[in-house]
């Protein structure tokens, strides 16, 4: 099969899921789906972030950036302090041999 | 919702606004996008192919992990190309969770979903959300597009540039920004974590990950547990009598 056949197929059953979720907003939901919506992303970016800190090669400096970084988010709330604190402490791990 | 309240026009300050949030995590995106190009490149797809899986699947777990699965020649059997469609698919299922809970807050004309249901990704969404309301203008559909399309540029210019000058540019582990992904996404998580409820979610639905993760793709995790995780937090937040 040609590649950009291939491609093609790729991107038509990626953007029908995209377009779904984004027409189903006037449904009328109850308490209980209104809160699992509430929850979506909490769940979906704890899903993002623990496996690419854990289950990297890296994983122990990783770490170190995440605590320093989440630790400053915390603190702070400045989503910029928070990645470039922790960038910068995964840097200092990194470097000490960690 | 009765009234169409449904503004027609982008708000130029705004999609700017948008646009801007997203520029820290350019950081971690080309990178990404060049070791993709550079990937796709040395399993036989062309330039054009390459940039083109950019411009259309436009999402970047399911595009490295075909362009892993192209032989040399760019040529997979019609068995491996409709496993590797089969595997986007999975992989790209979580968008529907993105888009539902992105239409609650923002309700888009049919027009306005096609276009920003073309953009749609982990980043965007998650950005949208948590700095969407916070913007002058609240979450509005000129943020949203802003923020869909600055990771959009950024994407296609790193993929174009790697798929030309792939093998002379330096291999991302070297330079550690790997680690700016999870960092940018803690951030977006951090804000969220009020009540116990949200932080036993958040502490579950990340271990849960890492374990199904030894296990299974990438994409198809975040599904799974995305769900599990907003099932859980839904049951026991209303359970509790509405409190989250």
């Amino acid at each position: 099969m040609s590649g950009w056949l291939v491609i093609l197929l790729m991107w038509a059953v990626t953007y029908p899921a995209r377009l779904l979720g984004l027409s189903l907003g006037r449904l009328e939901l109850p308490p209980f789906w209104l809160a699992f919506l509430r929850f979506v992303p909490v769940s979906v970016f704890a899903a993002l972030i623990v496996p690419d800190v854990l289950g990297s090669p890296e994983w122990a400096r990783r770490v170190v950036g995440a605590v320093v970084g989440g630790a400053l988010l915390w603190r702070t709330r400045s989503l910029a302090l928070g990645i470039l604190g922790g960038f910068a402490a995964y840097w200092a791990a990194r470097l000490a041999g960690v | 919702m009765t009234a169409r309240v449904v503004k027609h026009k982008v708000d130029w300050a705004a999609f700017g606004r948008g646009f801007r949030v997203m520029v820290p995590l350019w950081a971690g995106v080309v990178p990404f996008a060049v070791a993709y190009a550079v990937t796709a490149r040395a399993n036989g797809l062309s330039v054009w192919e390459t940039c083109l899986m950019s411009v259309t699947v436009f999402a970047g777990a399911s595009q490295f992990a075909a362009a892993g699965q192209f032989m040399a020649g760019g040529v997979p059997g019609v068995a491996s190309a409709l496993a590797l469609v089969g595997t986007t698919f999975v992989l790209n299922a979580r968008h529907v969770l993105y888009g539902l809970s992105l239409s609650r807050q923002l309700p888009l004309s049919r027009a306005q979903r096609l276009v920003a249901a073309q953009f749609l990704t982990d980043e965007a969404y998650g950005m949208v959300l948590v700095a969407g309301p916070r913007d002058p203008g609240g979450l509005s559909l000129g943020f949203l597009l802003g923020a869909e399309l600055s990771l959009f540029a950024a994407w296609n210019a790193a993929t174009l540039l790697g798929a030309l000058a792939g093998a002379v540019l330096p291999d991302p582990d070297a330079l550690g920004v790997g680690v700016i992904f999870p960092l940018a996404f803690l951030g977006l998580l951090v804000p969220l974590l009020a009540g116990r409820v949200a932080v036993l979610v958040a502490l579950l639905s990340g271990l849960g990950a890492w374990g199904l993760g030894q296990v299974l793709p990438g994409g198809l995790v975040v599904l799974l547990v995305g769900v599990g995780g907003a099932l859980l937090g839904a049951l026991v937040s209303t359970r509790a009598g509405g409190r989250a």
